[in-house]
């Protein structure tokens, strides 16, 4: 019930966090040069089509009536029309999520199956020279590779040979799931690659801060196998900074969703970003980017959760987000 | 240990330390450095005496393969890929640099503020970091790249705030243990004025920390530089940066795929380069004790 005394606090500081970035992103959007109307509507709108535009998105009123009215309107999930395709921008959003969230959670899956196994390994086998000196080469290779360059070397090779799998036929997975989750295969195997070798860093360094504690070397004196020691020791105590990297990682397969979408023509929320950069839709960059920072905030705010309830030292003084 | 090296410093001169020093690094950091040296002179030499012809005038056929004339291939317009991929290394190394120049400057000084005077501005200063730190990386691009337009200084924006609010924290946190030591506490008694302590006594124990983060830093710097030019919003042609041509080497990748290989390769070797360098930085600076199960 620690719990209890933290949550209210950490609570709070997410929603400050939230609030901080949606001011954060309104005043970007609001401070392009020009006229909003005349950005929007383009250079052949005339005076009486900006003037009902203005009225419309609310420009007759005060800087903070207009934030508060945009603020207002999104968190009911009106996030206004596409300047592009006069489509509700939610709808549009909507229709893409399923093949982000797909792609993120088989990146994520990949990440726990290989990056933690990987990291122990690394961890218990620190000092004896060679493999960790593999692990420690192959887990940096990892995060030194730009998804873009791997992505792009991907698509090579399977455009190029014939490997059994092809790029860029996208079945999209809300109408078949199992041919949607083939197709986002190599996507997804991309993206992981990155927060692979950062979670098997993490995990091998919290290993090797808890295998120099002293509980360790008094289970070792006391003759328990060494795989036990490792599953009921180590890794309990390691996962919490593993737990915390979770957070980093969901942000970081969110931004990195947005160039592999863009390599392998995947129609997800990270394409359309691009897309609507490239269309100067700033009605859908205020939403994409809202959208990506609000999945950031809440899934910080429920690992520390989670991390609360596995680790009872943290305290009040530990609930900052480590990275 | 400090005291032995400024004495003996003291004897040599600052070239010979500095040499000693990086002498004095492992043998994987070692190679890391030299790599970087070899990128970075023959990017300076591309620049300076033009080595390997001019980057934009069109030398020969298009899509050529590499050869002794063109040792890097030729590129869709014929021109020669060499000079260009030089000119993509100076471009992404010096950008990147500069940009880190900027966000160690800036989170050194808000971390130590932060760290050391805490308080209603430090609180305030770490909410902001908060913020910035709840933005993916790319999609932060995203952003700056739509309200400042594609450009160098879209690049330079983004990687200033995609790095500050990480540095500034970890800034932050070493300052906050520096600060709890009892030499700071002594300054204070003797009536040693903020300033003074804030830089000559907690910059100098926090000084490896900032080496590695920055170090670090640099890597990212190169990560979003390379991303958003090869979305399209960072460097534009006729520049050159190892994003850019990686992007446009997309276009002909079945038919000349070195133009794709090269700028891809010579990029993940620079930032493998750094990512070492920072690894062993951190090894010296923050060093742990390791044990096994034997």
């Amino acid at each position: 019930m620690r719990l209890l005394h933290w949550l209210p606090g950490r609570l709070l500081s997410a929603i400050v966090v939230l609030l901080g970035a949606s001011i954060l992103i309104f005043a970007a959007v609001r401070s392009l040069p020009g006229d909003f109307a005349q950005i929007v509507l383009g250079p052949l709108s005339n005076e009486e089509q900006r003037e009902q535009l203005r009225q419309s998105f609310g420009f007759d009123r005060s800087l903070p009536e207009q934030y508060l009215l945009w603020l207002g309107n999104a968190a009911r999930g009106d996030f206004g029309l596409s300047l592009a395709s006069q489509q509700p921008v939610l709808d549009e959003l909507a229709s893409r999520l399923p093949v982000t969230a797909l792609l993120a959670g088989m990146a994520m899956l990949v990440t726990i199956a290989i990056g933690i196994p990987l990291g122990v390994y690394a961890g218990t086998h620190a000092s004896t020279g060679r493999g960790s000196a593999a692990a420690r080469i192959v887990s940096t290779i990892g995060i030194s590779f730009p998804e873009f360059v791997l992505g792009c070397l991907v698509v090579f090779l399977f455009s190029r040979f014939d490997l059994g799998l092809s790029v860029g036929a996208f079945t999209s997975p809300t109408t078949d799931f199992g041919r949607g989750v083939v197709s986002l295969l190599l996507p997804a195997l991309v993206l992981s690659v990155f927060c692979v070798a950062a979670t098997a860093r993490t995990t091998r360094d919290a290993v090797i801060g808890v295998l120099v504690e002293p509980h360790i070397a008094a289970s070792v004196a006391r003759g328990e196998p060494k795989g036990f020691i490792i599953r009921h020791h180590v890794l309990r105590n390691a996962l919490i900074p593993v737990l915390t990297l979770t957070a980093t990682i969901t942000a970081y397969l969110l931004g990195g969703a947005v160039i592999v979408e863009r390599v392998f023509n995947v129609p997800g929320i990270g394409s359309y970003l691009v897309l609507a950069l490239d269309r100067r839709d700033y009605t859908v960059i205020q939403a994409g980017v809202l959208l990506a920072t609000a999945v950031f905030v809440i899934a910080s705010l429920l690992i520390d959760v989670l991390t609360g309830l596995v680790d009872p030292r943290v305290s009040v003084a530990k609930k900052g987000r480590g990275a | 240990m400090t005291a032995v090296i400024r004495l003996e410093g003291r004897r040599r001169g600052v070239l010979r330390r500095s040499w000693d020093y990086l002498a004095s690094f492992d043998g994987l950091a070692k190679t890391a450095m030299w790599t970087l040296a070899v990128l970075f002179t023959a990017a300076l030499l591309g620049r300076l005496f033009g080595l390997g012809g001019s980057p934009t005038a069109i030398v020969g056929p298009r899509l050529a393969a590499p050869s002794l004339a063109y040792p890097a291939g030729t590129d869709s317009l014929g021109r020669s890929l060499l000079p260009r991929l030089l000119e993509g290394v100076m471009t992404t190394l010096l950008l990147s640099a500069v940009a880190v120049l900027l966000t160690a400057v800036i989170a050194t000084l808000c971390g130590i503020i932060a760290g050391y005077r805490g308080g209603r501005t430090g609180g305030v200063i770490m909410r902001v970091g908060d913020i910035l730190y709840a933005f993916p990386a790319i999609v932060l691009a995203i952003l700056v790249a739509a309200v400042v337009g594609p450009g160098y200084i879209a690049a330079l924006c983004s990687i200033v705030l995609v790095t500050v609010p990480l540095m500034t924290r970890m800034v932050g946190q070493a300052t906050r243990l520096v600060a709890q030591r009892d030499f700071i506490t002594s300054a204070v008694i003797s009536g040693v004025s903020t300033p003074v302590i804030m830089t000559r006594h907690v910059l100098r124990n926090i000084s490896g920390t900032i080496a590695v983060q920055g170090t670090y830093a640099l890597s990212v710097a190169i990560l979003v530089e390379g991303g958003l030019s090869f979305l399209g919003y960072g460097v534009q042609l006729p520049g050159s940066s190892l994003g850019l041509l990686v992007q446009e080497g997309t276009l002909y990748m079945v038919k000349a795929p070195w133009l794709i290989l090269l700028p891809g390769i010579i990029l993940v070797i620079a930032i493998l380069a750094i990512n070492l360098i920072g690894d062993s930085l951190r090894d010296r600076f923050e060093p742990r004790e390791a044990r096994s199960l034997e």
